[in-house]
């Protein structure tokens, strides 16, 4: 097989993460995905120009919304004839269409691509009841006058209930929260390293920011210019004064604090050929070398619902030949303070290591200095599908001033038991 | 018509079509003397041939029970197919318990092959083993379903009638302590999940009229509040076989092609409410509970092997 030539992350473009309900209420998904696109484009220079192709996805999504990232594509400053696609993977969904697009242009299909998420839980969709929703469906198919107003008949006062939105997962009706708290229980992750974890997110990002390190990163949107979640002012003890929200009795560790918030945001990366960036004189921050995905069987309990990139980070290893410290950075993604601990413990446990992945010895621990070092989720929000743009595009950069050579892991936990895991190196 | 079966000797009475267990509930409802000449089991098998099953109805009952709709019927779905055939026995006047008050205490059937929505199946009914047990008297009806002369599915109910125990055997609590020894390992204090059960499943209100109207099991202790006070339950409660349908329907993908199920109805279900579904490899099946969502209240226990 010919030697395929290498994808690189050339640059990156989100717009400010903001809190439900908050800077973003009145924002839908299309409309915070075009401005993260338009900031993109602008950015780049590509406006009037066809790229490669879009791949993007939402994990909340309307059903209106099925054709998202082609109707962002029409209403943004690209050229209309880049086609696009949706993919959705949950919060997996943007670190996916990275490897998506990533592997079409290593395999020579396309030269550059845009790839990302966006989400939003402020205009999260709002089913209207089964009931309801057959007879209006038994109505429309009815072929008489009669047979419709029999399907409207049989609508029942009950039926008029919208279904409520729940955050649980399908098959064990328990929500993320519910079950990362076994997941911290069963690895005994203890509610202050969990709020020192939360606590480092918070003053990393604030620092990042002051920095002047996102200038290059995020446009604003809808007078927002910071991410609305971050406090940085926020401290271990202040953390620790918040009551659990997970879990149950003596040992509920896992509070609004050291748990994602619900967020909106679109983040989204521009990835390209080595050619088609130079001749464009564009920035390559950082190779993308590969990835992996793992899933776990979480159904029956044997294994947490968060755990899979504890299984994908191995396998990936192992076909790389690398180790796990062998990273000058490490971005693991914070859908609770307690899945990284989770995560780390479980790769420096000897019985795991052996037992569930089948290794000789522990993976070990990392250097935590070089983890999350300008903040994650916790800090900067978390909409869904629009984290693996965010962190891609962030670890880019952040390689890219370390000098050639550095090397990144990326590790994103999923609904649905899956893991995405992926490693960037410096040009 | 009643005619003599040719492969046992054995009566058949053959029905043109499944009967409505309301009309049964209904005809049993009727004070009559029951039993036969000595108090025995009708020794007749009640049966419908070649009956064509409704898809749409098919459709419905897996929404319901949260099966994926597939050309392939789950175990659960050939029993509500020949449940009307066992209500017409057990509603039958030479049926020595009266079927009001007949609980169901036990179920277990085999599904011997795949069975396609689309197959035409003939499905009997008998009752057998008439002993007594505990609290009152036990009876087993059978069940079989043929595509041709092949049997495909087999199942046997038991009920309980309480009160009818005679009079020299001892009392004891037909629905037994909360946690049986030989309970499932899936019931029992798991240190990963703590204990705690594996699912939740948020049962609503009006779940007992939805099971009613896809199995045809239109007992009024499942319809509404008002009508399940007056056969003595606080509230509506679940129909037992559409909690093991749902047992079943959350191990999809874990089934076997072909399997035995049996599960055993402990405390009732009351709707609405938030039931705990736990599950775990056991020798070579699954072993399965469903309890309160604190796991210590059992509703029932089974396996599938």
């Amino acid at each position: 097989m010919a030697q395929a030539r290498n994808a690189v992350i050339v640059g990156g473009n989100r717009i400010p993460f903001g809190k439900a309900g908050g800077a973003y209420a009145a924002a839908s998904n299309q409309d915070m995905l075009t401005a993260a696109l338009d900031g993109l484009v602008a950015r780049f220079g590509l406006a009037g120009q066809r790229v490669g192709e879009v791949a993007a996805g939402a994990v909340l999504k309307h059903s209106r919304d099925f054709n998202l990232t082609r109707e962002t594509v029409l209403g943004s400053a690209l050229d209309a004839t880049t086609p696009a696609y949706d993919l959705q993977q949950a919060c997996g969904t943007g670190l996916e269409t990275v490897i998506q697009v990533a592997n079409k242009i290593q395999l020579g299909q396309i030269d550059s691509a845009i790839a990302g998420g966006v989400d939003s839980a402020s205009d999260a969709p709002i089913a209207v009841g089964e009931g309801l929703r057959r007879a209006l469906l038994r109505a429309n198919h009815a072929r008489t006058a009669l047979q419709r107003a029999r399907a409207l008949a049989s609508i029942r006062p009950g039926d008029l209930a919208p279904e409520t939105p729940r955050n649980s997962e399908p098959r064990t009706g328990l929500s993320m929260g519910e079950h990362q708290a076994r997941t911290a229980r069963e690895w005994g992750i203890t509610r202050e390293a969990q709020d020192e974890l939360a606590a480092a997110s918070h003053h990393n990002l604030a620092r990042a920011w002051d920095e002047g390190f996102f200038d290059d990163l995020v446009t604003p949107f809808r007078r927002l210019s910071r991410d609305q979640g971050l406090r940085p002012d926020t401290s271990v003890e202040k953390l620790a004064a918040l009551s659990p929200v997970f879990g149950r009795g003596e040992g509920a560790t896992m509070t609004a604090g050291n748990s994602t918030p619900l967020s909106d945001g679109a983040a989204l990366v521009l990835v390209a050929s080595e050619e088609w960036a130079a001749e464009r004189n564009l920035p390559v921050l950082a190779r993308f070398v590969d990835a992996e995905v793992a899933a776990v069987d979480y159904v029956d309990g044997s294994e947490g619902l968060l755990m899979a990139p504890a299984y994908a980070v191995p396998r990936l290893l192992a076909r790389q030949g690398l180790s796990l410290q062998d990273f000058d950075l490490y971005e693991i993604h914070e859908a609770f303070a307690s899945t990284v601990l989770s995560t780390l413990a479980a790769w420096e446990s000897q019985e795991f290591c052996t037992e569930r992945l089948g290794l000789d010895a522990a993976l070990g621990s990392i250097d935590r200095s070089r983890l999350n070092v300008n903040g994650s989720s916790l800090a900067v929000g978390h909409p869904f599908a629009a984290t693996g743009g965010r962190i891609v595009a962030s670890l880019a950069k952040l390689l890219s001033e370390k000098g050639p050579g550095s090397r990144g892991l990326i590790s994103i936990c999923a609904a649905g038991g899956q893991g995405v895991v992926a490693i960037l190196e410096a040009v | 018509m009643t005619v003599p079966a040719s492969a046992q000797d054995i009566e058949v009475e053959l029905l043109e079509e499944l009967p409505s267990i309301g009309r049964e509930i209904a005809r049993a409802l009727v004070p009559t003397r029951r039993g036969g000449p000595d108090g025995s089991l009708p020794d007749r098998r009640v049966m419908v041939t070649d009956l064509v099953q409704d898809a749409d109805r098919f459709a419905a009952y897996s929404r319901v029970c949260g099966f994926t709709l597939r050309d392939t019927v789950p175990a659960t779905w050939l029993h509500v197919l020949t449940f009307p055939l066992q209500v017409h026995l057990m509603a039958s006047a030479d049926f020595p318990l009266a079927l009001p008050g007949l609980v169901h205490v036990s179920n277990r059937m085999r599904l011997h092959r795949p069975v396609g929505v689309g197959e035409a199946v003939t499905l009997s009914s008998s009752a057998a083993d008439l002993r007594a047990h505990g609290s009152g008297t036990q009876v087993d009806l059978l069940g079989e379903a043929r595509v041709g002369d092949e049997v495909v599915w087999t199942g046997r109910s038991t009920y309980l009638a309480r009160g009818k125990r005679p009079s020299d055997s001892p009392a004891q609590d037909a629905t037994g302590p909360d946690l049986p020894k030989n309970a499932p390992e899936a019931v029992r204090t798991s240190p990963r999940n703590g204990g705690e059960p594996s699912a939740l499943w948020r049962l609503g209100g009006g779940l007992g009229r939805e099971y009613a109207a896809v199995s045809g099991d239109v007992n009024p202790i499942h319809l509404t509040p008002l009508t399940a006070r007056a056969f003595g339950f606080p509230r509506t409660i679940a129909h037992g076989m559409w909690v093991h349908a749902r047992t079943l329907a959350a191990l999809e993908g874990r089934l076997p092609a072909v399997y035995e199920a049996a599960v055993e109805f402990r405390k009732p279900v009351l709707l609405p409410s938030t039931v705990g579904f736990s599950f775990a490899r056991e020798g070579g099946g699954l072993g399965l509970c469903v309890t309160d969502r604190a796991g210590s209240r059992v509703h029932l226990t089974g396996s599938v092997t």
